[in-house]
């Protein structure tokens, strides 16, 4: 029993197995194979030569098998693969192969998050998570277990080990060996807003007053707990002393510093 | 003879040219035309003010020529043109321009890959390549045969030169001379980007001449003006130094250090 939408577009020619469900303006082009219990989301788009194993869910807007972005590519067919039990989030895309590799290949169980691009010729193996927005060049290979944080952008060829996480936003141009974390920078202190401030009506006096805080918080040598004594003793009634003190209170994780 | 599939929608006032593909969904607005051979994927929205030009290729739910995203918009008519050959991949988002300059505009043989977004009063030239999640603010400047590494935000109002090559990751927020690589966190000179001038037929004298030039910009102990002048002196004949002379000249945001 198969379950397709009015609205939805399947080939003839398409190969649907058991109990999958295609929703509403989803696409089937003719040379795919889906698995058993597979559901296809609304708008989603699967492209020839595109094998997709039981008990995947790939979900809204995504773009399975399409052609690659590679200027060599030219028409040939090649092929791309979703292991059992894996989950695509909305808006990706996964190209298939190129005349190099021949095909695409995502593993079982992988975890694929939102506006997430696997190119041509990528292996990702089992149990691999790539979180929101990472972008994955051709020809890169992630070996099993490896989670990759969001926003990370992986450059063509890059080998990732089995079981390494990656920090999310990094840039990956050189391979990394298995079971290690990867990604140190972090997010700092870059002064006011006062571009910002001013568009918003806050006064030069206030900007001022805003900066002083900030700079016991972060210029002078104190620690947080120091420069939150010193702000309460030296603006005790001053609104913004207020509100930034309270924020710092309620930070569970703490907050960024210089 | 176009073909169009029963569920998409074209409006009667759009024009389109011979043999143009209109797949599945897609929603061609009034004020929009299209040259010959084209293929509109499916999902894919054109809106108003779209001027397309022949054998281009939109995939999968690519946006162009919607709205912009900009404050100072008020619904005034505006342009998006698209040069003969370009490809716009799948979710990549090309607005229309504002009064500012009243278009955006892609040039021919553009490669724009998924998830890249074309902002207001843009103007990219022939050949150029925007790889995944590129973001361009608006009235950016992208010159011939440019390409940007995948992920890379470029600020508002900067100028890309020509044949320039920019690391993926990086963050763009001053101008890059023409000719050469940039990549690295803050953005710097990395040298002439040999491999792309080579493949476009550059001979070695010239790459030479290109050389001395970025080696009095960035290899001795002048600042940009001084460079200039020495430039100016030592080189007024040279169609190289002429260009790079006049893209320093008309550098709103200053060149990128090293």
């Amino acid at each position: 029993m198969v379950n397709i939408h009015s609205t939805a577009i399947v080939s003839s020619k398409a190969h649907l197995g058991e109990n999958v469900t295609i929703s509403p303006f989803a696409i089937i082009h003719d040379e795919v194979e889906i698995g058993d219990n597979t559901f296809i989301g609304p708008k989603t788009v699967v492209y020839d030569y595109t094998t997709i194993g039981n008990n995947v869910k790939i979900f809204q807007n995504a773009s399975i098998g399409h052609t690659p972005q590679d200027l060599k590519f030219k028409g040939e067919i090649t092929h791309c693969y979703i292991g059992d039990n894996s989950i695509i989030h909305e808006f990706v895309t996964i190209h298939r192969g190129t005349a190099a590799s021949l095909k695409t290949t995502i593993g079982k169980n992988v975890y694929i998050m939102d506006y997430s691009h696997v190119a041509h010729d990528c292996v990702v193996e089992d149990n691999c998570i790539i979180a929101n927005l990472t972008q994955i060049a051709g020809h890169v290979h992630i070996y099993q277990n490896a989670v990759i944080g969001g926003n990370v952008k992986i450059l063509q060829f890059m080998r990732i080990g089995k079981f390494c996480m990656i920090q999310g936003s990094r840039t990956i141009n050189k391979d990394i060996p298995p079971y290690i974390l990867a990604g140190t920078e972090e997010v700092q202190y870059g002064g006011l807003n006062s571009i910002g401030l001013r568009r918003n009506g806050f006064s030069s006096d206030q900007i001022q007053h805003i900066k002083k805080i900030y700079n016991y918080i972060f210029e002078s040598k104190l620690n947080i707990s120091q420069a939150k004594e010193k702000i309460s003793a030296e603006f005790s009634n001053d609104p913004f002393a207020i509100e930034i003190l309270a924020f710092i209170n309620e930070s569970k994780i703490g907050i960024i510093s210089k | 003879m176009s073909n169009i599939h029963p569920s998409a929608i074209v409006s009667p006032n759009a024009k389109l040219g011979e043999n143009v593909i209109v797949e599945p969904f897609a929603w061609i607005h009034d004020n929009v035309e299209i040259g010959n051979d084209c293929w509109i994927g499916p999902h894919v929205i054109i809106y108003d003010g779209a001027r397309i030009g022949n054998e281009v290729k939109i995939y999968q739910s690519a946006s162009v020529s919607h709205q912009p995203q900009d404050k100072k918009y008020n619904n005034e008519e505006t342009f998006c043109f698209i040069g003969d050959k370009s490809r716009i991949h799948e979710f990549a988002t090309i607005h229309r321009g504002t009064s500012g300059t009243g278009k955006t505009t892609l040039g021919k043989s553009v490669l724009i890959m998924a998830y890249a977004h074309v902002a207001h009063d843009c103007v990219i030239g022939d050949n150029c390549i925007l790889a995944n999640a590129v973001q361009l603010g608006g009235f950016t400047q992208v010159d011939d045969w440019a390409i940007i590494g995948g992920s890379v935000p470029v600020h508002q109002f900067v100028k890309i030169g020509k044949h320039v090559i920019v690391g993926g990751g990086t963050k763009i927020g001053k101008d890059i001379p023409p000719f050469i690589m940039a990549a690295g966190e803050p953005i710097k000179y990395y040298g002439l980007n040999l491999v792309g001038l080579k493949r476009r037929g550059f001979t070695s004298d010239q790459l030479e001449k290109i050389k001395m030039i970025y080696k009095i910009i960035y290899d001795s102990h002048l600042n940009f003006s001084q460079a200039k002048e020495k430039l100016m002196n030592e080189m007024p004949e040279d169609i190289f130094a002429k260009e790079v002379i006049n893209f320093m000249n008309l550098s709103t945001r200053g060149l990128i250090g090293k």
